[in-house]
Protein backbone atom coordinates (compact mmCIF):
# COMPACT_ATOMS: atom_id res chain seq x y z
CA UNK A 1 0.00 0.00 0.00
CA UNK A 2 1.37 3.29 -0.39
CA UNK A 3 1.61 5.97 1.91
CA UNK A 4 -1.06 8.60 2.84
CA UNK A 5 -0.51 11.95 1.53
CA UNK A 6 -3.40 13.51 2.92
CA UNK A 7 -1.71 13.97 6.44
CA UNK A 8 -1.09 17.06 8.98
CA UNK A 9 -3.64 19.67 10.31
CA UNK A 10 -4.91 22.95 8.90
CA UNK A 11 -6.37 25.24 11.97
CA UNK A 12 -7.57 28.92 11.91
CA UNK A 13 -8.83 30.87 14.38
CA UNK A 14 -12.22 32.23 13.63
CA UNK A 15 -12.06 35.52 12.58
CA UNK A 16 -15.01 38.17 12.30
CA UNK A 17 -15.97 36.78 9.39
CA UNK A 18 -14.87 33.53 8.98
CA UNK A 19 -15.29 30.54 11.02
CA UNK A 20 -13.05 28.36 13.43
CA UNK A 21 -11.39 25.52 11.00
CA UNK A 22 -9.96 22.46 12.92
CA UNK A 23 -8.86 19.73 9.73
CA UNK A 24 -6.74 16.96 11.43
CA UNK A 25 -6.25 14.47 8.14
CA UNK A 26 -4.72 12.21 10.73
CA UNK A 27 -7.62 11.47 12.66
CA UNK A 28 -10.05 12.17 9.70
CA UNK A 29 -12.29 14.74 11.41
CA UNK A 30 -13.20 18.14 10.25
CA UNK A 31 -14.68 21.00 11.88
CA UNK A 32 -16.32 23.99 11.32
CA UNK A 33 -17.15 26.67 13.63
CA UNK A 34 -18.58 29.99 13.82
CA UNK A 35 -19.92 32.76 11.10
CA UNK A 36 -18.92 32.30 7.76
CA UNK A 37 -19.03 35.23 5.53
CA UNK A 38 -15.46 35.38 4.29
CA UNK A 39 -14.41 38.53 1.31
CA UNK A 40 -12.89 35.49 -0.72
CA UNK A 41 -14.91 32.51 -0.06
CA UNK A 42 -13.20 30.20 -2.95
CA UNK A 43 -9.87 31.54 -1.62
CA UNK A 44 -11.15 30.77 2.40
CA UNK A 45 -12.78 26.80 1.44
CA UNK A 46 -10.35 25.97 -1.71
CA UNK A 47 -7.46 24.15 0.70
CA UNK A 48 -9.78 22.77 2.47
CA UNK A 49 -11.81 21.24 0.08
CA UNK A 50 -8.95 20.22 -1.55
CA UNK A 51 -7.36 18.40 1.53
CA UNK A 52 -10.46 16.95 2.14
CA UNK A 53 -10.73 15.55 -1.87
CA UNK A 54 -7.15 14.01 -1.02
CA UNK A 55 -8.31 12.83 1.99
CA UNK A 56 -11.53 10.66 0.86
CA UNK A 57 -9.08 9.38 -2.29
CA UNK A 58 -7.11 7.84 0.20
CA UNK A 59 -9.86 6.40 2.62
CA UNK A 60 -10.35 2.83 3.03
CA UNK A 61 -12.78 1.47 5.06
CA UNK A 62 -12.03 4.27 7.74
CA UNK A 63 -14.48 6.40 9.53
CA UNK A 64 -14.53 10.06 8.46
CA UNK A 65 -16.41 12.91 10.42
CA UNK A 66 -17.34 16.32 10.03
CA UNK A 67 -19.02 18.75 12.21
CA UNK A 68 -20.57 22.00 11.74
CA UNK A 69 -21.48 24.37 14.44
CA UNK A 70 -22.61 27.64 12.10
CA UNK A 71 -24.63 30.20 13.15
CA UNK A 72 -24.44 32.03 10.24
CA UNK A 73 -23.43 31.58 6.31
CA UNK A 74 -24.13 33.30 2.98
CA UNK A 75 -24.72 31.83 -0.15
CA UNK A 76 -21.38 31.19 -1.41
CA UNK A 77 -20.35 29.75 1.67
CA UNK A 78 -23.22 27.53 1.24
CA UNK A 79 -21.78 26.75 -2.24
CA UNK A 80 -18.52 25.31 -0.53
CA UNK A 81 -20.29 23.51 1.67
CA UNK A 82 -22.29 21.62 -0.45
CA UNK A 83 -18.75 20.86 -2.70
CA UNK A 84 -17.50 19.12 0.97
CA UNK A 85 -20.69 16.84 1.30
CA UNK A 86 -20.35 16.12 -2.02
CA UNK A 87 -17.23 14.67 -1.47
CA UNK A 88 -18.36 13.12 1.56
CA UNK A 89 -21.20 11.70 0.10
CA UNK A 90 -19.49 9.68 -2.52
CA UNK A 91 -16.91 8.20 -0.18
CA UNK A 92 -19.69 7.09 2.11
CA UNK A 93 -21.48 5.75 -1.34
CA UNK A 94 -18.03 3.60 -1.38
CA UNK A 95 -18.32 1.98 1.47
CA UNK A 96 -16.56 4.07 4.23
CA UNK A 97 -18.47 5.30 7.18
CA UNK A 98 -18.69 9.23 6.98
CA UNK A 99 -20.68 11.24 9.68
CA UNK A 100 -21.78 14.80 9.21
CA UNK A 101 -23.14 16.36 12.52
CA UNK A 102 -24.75 19.33 11.92
CA UNK A 103 -24.99 21.17 15.12
CA UNK A 104 -27.79 24.22 15.83
CA UNK A 105 -29.70 26.08 18.42
CA UNK A 106 -33.22 25.43 18.78
CA UNK A 107 -34.24 28.81 18.44
CA UNK A 108 -32.59 29.12 15.41
CA UNK A 109 -34.98 28.64 12.31
CA UNK A 110 -32.56 29.17 9.44
CA UNK A 111 -29.93 27.03 10.71
CA UNK A 112 -32.50 24.06 11.18
CA UNK A 113 -33.80 24.50 7.92
CA UNK A 114 -30.52 24.38 6.35
CA UNK A 115 -29.32 21.20 8.17
CA UNK A 116 -33.12 19.76 7.36
CA UNK A 117 -32.47 20.55 3.50
CA UNK A 118 -29.04 19.07 3.28
CA UNK A 119 -29.85 16.38 4.88
CA UNK A 120 -32.73 15.38 3.20
CA UNK A 121 -30.06 15.74 0.20
CA UNK A 122 -27.64 12.84 1.35
CA UNK A 123 -28.55 8.96 0.91
CA UNK A 124 -25.35 7.74 2.26
CA UNK A 125 -23.52 10.04 3.97
CA UNK A 126 -24.56 9.89 7.67
CA UNK A 127 -26.17 13.65 8.24
CA UNK A 128 -26.85 13.86 11.65
CA UNK A 129 -29.16 16.96 13.23
CA UNK A 130 -28.02 18.13 16.44
CA UNK A 131 -29.87 20.34 18.45
CA UNK A 132 -28.68 22.19 21.32
CA UNK A 133 -31.34 23.51 23.72
CA UNK B 1 -29.62 76.65 5.27
CA UNK B 2 -27.06 74.39 5.31
CA UNK B 3 -28.98 72.51 8.42
CA UNK B 4 -32.47 72.55 6.43
CA UNK B 5 -30.99 71.40 3.81
CA UNK B 6 -29.76 68.12 5.52
CA UNK B 7 -32.63 67.80 7.49
CA UNK B 8 -34.80 67.75 4.63
CA UNK B 9 -32.34 65.46 3.08
CA UNK B 10 -32.79 63.29 7.24
CA UNK B 11 -36.48 63.75 7.20
CA UNK B 12 -37.56 62.56 3.76
CA UNK B 13 -35.54 59.43 4.23
CA UNK B 14 -37.53 58.76 7.42
CA UNK B 15 -40.75 59.59 5.79
CA UNK B 16 -40.35 56.33 3.80
CA UNK B 17 -39.08 54.51 7.05
CA UNK B 18 -35.37 54.63 6.13
CA UNK B 19 -33.37 53.27 9.95
CA UNK B 20 -30.30 53.42 8.08
CA UNK B 21 -28.67 54.37 4.53
CA UNK B 22 -25.34 54.15 2.59
CA UNK B 23 -24.07 55.49 -0.34
CA UNK B 24 -21.28 55.77 -2.29
CA UNK B 25 -17.88 53.47 -2.41
CA UNK B 26 -18.79 50.46 -0.48
CA UNK B 27 -15.58 47.32 0.73
CA UNK B 28 -16.25 44.20 2.39
CA UNK B 29 -14.61 46.25 4.93
CA UNK B 30 -17.75 48.37 5.43
CA UNK B 31 -20.25 45.84 4.68
CA UNK B 32 -18.77 44.26 7.94
CA UNK B 33 -18.90 47.09 10.10
CA UNK B 34 -22.36 48.17 8.38
CA UNK B 35 -23.54 44.92 8.96
CA UNK B 36 -22.52 44.88 12.34
CA UNK B 37 -24.59 48.29 13.38
CA UNK B 38 -27.59 47.36 11.50
CA UNK B 39 -27.28 43.86 13.84
CA UNK B 40 -26.51 45.76 16.69
CA UNK B 41 -29.06 48.35 16.79
CA UNK B 42 -32.40 45.69 15.58
CA UNK B 43 -31.00 43.76 18.82
CA UNK B 44 -31.34 47.15 20.92
CA UNK B 45 -35.27 47.86 19.34
CA UNK B 46 -35.71 44.14 20.82
CA UNK B 47 -36.48 42.36 17.03
CA UNK B 48 -36.87 38.85 17.29
CA UNK B 49 -33.31 36.47 16.66
CA UNK B 50 -34.88 35.02 13.57
CA UNK B 51 -35.53 38.35 11.93
CA UNK B 52 -32.39 39.66 12.66
CA UNK B 53 -30.87 37.25 10.79
CA UNK B 54 -33.27 37.28 8.07
CA UNK B 55 -32.32 40.73 7.26
CA UNK B 56 -28.63 40.40 8.14
CA UNK B 57 -28.65 37.41 5.35
CA UNK B 58 -30.51 39.78 2.85
CA UNK B 59 -28.12 42.71 3.29
CA UNK B 60 -25.12 40.51 3.19
CA UNK B 61 -26.36 38.94 0.08
CA UNK B 62 -27.01 42.83 -1.37
CA UNK B 63 -23.84 44.31 -0.40
CA UNK B 64 -21.86 41.54 -1.79
CA UNK B 65 -23.50 41.84 -5.09
CA UNK B 66 -22.72 45.22 -5.25
CA UNK B 67 -19.24 44.42 -4.22
CA UNK B 68 -18.95 42.16 -7.50
CA UNK B 69 -21.03 43.50 -9.93
CA UNK B 70 -21.33 47.34 -9.37
CA UNK B 71 -19.91 48.88 -12.77
CA UNK B 72 -18.80 51.65 -11.25
CA UNK B 73 -16.02 50.97 -8.95
CA UNK B 74 -12.32 52.63 -8.86
CA UNK B 75 -8.95 51.01 -7.66
CA UNK B 76 -8.03 47.46 -7.14
CA UNK B 77 -4.83 45.91 -7.68
CA UNK B 78 -4.80 42.25 -9.40
CA UNK B 79 -4.41 39.57 -7.54
CA UNK B 80 -4.91 41.43 -4.58
CA UNK B 81 -8.62 41.56 -3.36
CA UNK B 82 -10.33 43.99 -0.92
CA UNK B 83 -8.13 46.82 -2.87
CA UNK B 84 -11.19 47.66 -4.96
CA UNK B 85 -14.14 49.85 -4.16
CA UNK B 86 -17.59 49.59 -5.78
CA UNK B 87 -20.47 52.51 -6.16
CA UNK B 88 -23.76 51.56 -5.13
CA UNK B 89 -26.38 52.09 -2.27
CA UNK B 90 -27.99 49.95 0.38
CA UNK B 91 -31.03 51.24 2.50
CA UNK B 92 -32.67 49.28 5.32
CA UNK B 93 -36.28 50.51 6.52
CA UNK B 94 -39.41 49.71 7.99
CA UNK B 95 -42.90 49.74 6.45
CA UNK B 96 -45.51 49.10 9.20
CA UNK B 97 -44.56 45.57 11.41
CA UNK B 98 -42.06 44.59 8.24
CA UNK B 99 -38.34 45.37 7.68
CA UNK B 100 -36.77 46.29 3.67
CA UNK B 101 -33.77 45.98 2.15
CA UNK B 102 -33.27 48.18 -1.22
CA UNK B 103 -29.92 47.99 -2.89
CA UNK B 104 -29.39 49.92 -5.95
CA UNK B 105 -26.00 49.93 -8.82
CA UNK B 106 -24.97 50.90 -11.85
CA UNK B 107 -24.64 47.72 -14.07
CA UNK B 108 -23.61 47.38 -17.59
CA UNK B 109 -26.60 47.87 -20.03
CA UNK B 110 -25.84 43.99 -21.78
CA UNK B 111 -25.89 42.40 -18.19
CA UNK B 112 -29.89 43.63 -17.63
CA UNK B 113 -31.73 41.32 -20.20
CA UNK B 114 -30.27 37.99 -18.28
CA UNK B 115 -30.44 39.51 -14.37
CA UNK B 116 -34.11 40.83 -15.69
CA UNK B 117 -34.87 37.04 -16.90
CA UNK B 118 -33.61 35.53 -13.78
CA UNK B 119 -35.19 37.84 -11.69
CA UNK B 120 -38.48 37.54 -13.19
CA UNK B 121 -38.31 33.65 -12.78
CA UNK B 122 -37.96 33.94 -9.06
CA UNK B 123 -40.73 36.56 -8.55
CA UNK B 124 -42.73 33.81 -9.88
CA UNK B 125 -41.67 30.76 -7.30
CA UNK B 126 -43.31 30.43 -3.97
CA UNK B 127 -41.21 28.90 -1.32
CA UNK B 128 -41.21 25.81 -2.09
CA UNK B 129 -40.03 26.24 -5.97
CA UNK B 130 -37.40 29.01 -4.62
CA UNK B 131 -36.45 26.05 -2.01
CA UNK B 132 -35.80 23.25 -5.15
CA UNK B 133 -34.55 25.56 -7.14
CA UNK B 134 -31.37 26.53 -4.64
CA UNK B 135 -30.84 23.13 -3.97
CA UNK B 136 -30.63 22.52 -7.44
CA UNK B 137 -27.97 25.41 -8.11
CA UNK B 138 -26.31 24.70 -4.87
CA UNK B 139 -25.27 21.61 -6.77
CA UNK B 140 -24.70 23.28 -9.93
CA UNK B 141 -20.87 23.37 -11.56
CA UNK B 142 -20.03 27.52 -10.28
CA UNK B 143 -20.74 29.46 -13.87
CA UNK B 144 -16.99 31.44 -14.78
CA UNK B 145 -18.24 34.54 -14.78
CA UNK B 146 -21.22 34.65 -12.07
CA UNK B 147 -19.22 34.22 -8.97
CA UNK B 148 -22.24 32.96 -7.27
CA UNK B 149 -24.75 35.47 -7.73
CA UNK B 150 -27.89 33.12 -8.85
CA UNK B 151 -27.38 31.86 -5.47
CA UNK B 152 -27.04 34.96 -3.97
CA UNK B 153 -30.41 36.11 -5.35
CA UNK B 154 -32.25 32.96 -4.61
CA UNK B 155 -31.16 33.18 -1.27
CA UNK B 156 -32.59 36.85 -1.38
CA UNK B 157 -35.91 36.01 -2.52
CA UNK B 158 -36.15 32.57 0.12
CA UNK B 159 -35.60 35.10 3.23
CA UNK B 160 -38.36 37.65 1.90
CA UNK B 161 -41.67 37.84 2.94
CA UNK B 162 -43.20 38.12 -0.66
CA UNK B 163 -41.39 38.06 -4.53
CA UNK B 164 -38.47 40.50 -4.71
CA UNK B 165 -39.05 43.94 -6.63
CA UNK B 166 -36.96 44.81 -8.96
CA UNK B 167 -36.13 48.13 -11.59
CA UNK B 168 -33.82 49.20 -13.92
CA UNK B 169 -33.29 52.61 -15.73
CA UNK B 170 -30.87 53.60 -18.12
CA UNK B 171 -27.92 55.84 -17.23
CA UNK B 172 -25.83 57.03 -20.21
CA UNK B 173 -25.60 55.11 -23.38
CA UNK B 174 -24.13 52.34 -21.85
CA UNK B 175 -25.11 51.10 -18.52
CA UNK B 176 -28.56 51.01 -16.26
CA UNK B 177 -29.02 51.61 -12.97
CA UNK B 178 -30.06 48.68 -10.42
CA UNK B 179 -32.38 48.95 -8.10
CA UNK B 180 -34.10 45.46 -5.69
CA UNK B 181 -36.30 45.57 -2.77
CA UNK B 182 -36.31 42.58 -0.44
CA UNK B 183 -39.54 42.56 2.19
CA UNK B 184 -38.15 40.28 5.21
Amino acid sequence: MSTPTATGRIAREATERSPHVDFDLDRRRLLLEGESYPEDAAAFFGPLVASLRRLVAELDGEAMTMELHLVYFNSSTAKALMNMFLLLEEAARQGNEVVIKWHYHSDDEAMEEFGQEFAEDFEHVAFQLCRID
Amino acid sequence: MLAQHYLRYRDDLAAQGIIFAFTGYVSERILYSLGEALKQKMALDDTDNNVIKRVFSVFVEQVQNIIRYSADRVGGSPGEPGTELSSGMVLVGMEGERFFVVCGNVINRDDVPRLQSHLEHLAGMDHEALKAYYKQQLRAPSEEDSKGANLGLIEIARRASEPVEFDFTEVGDEQSFFCLKAYI
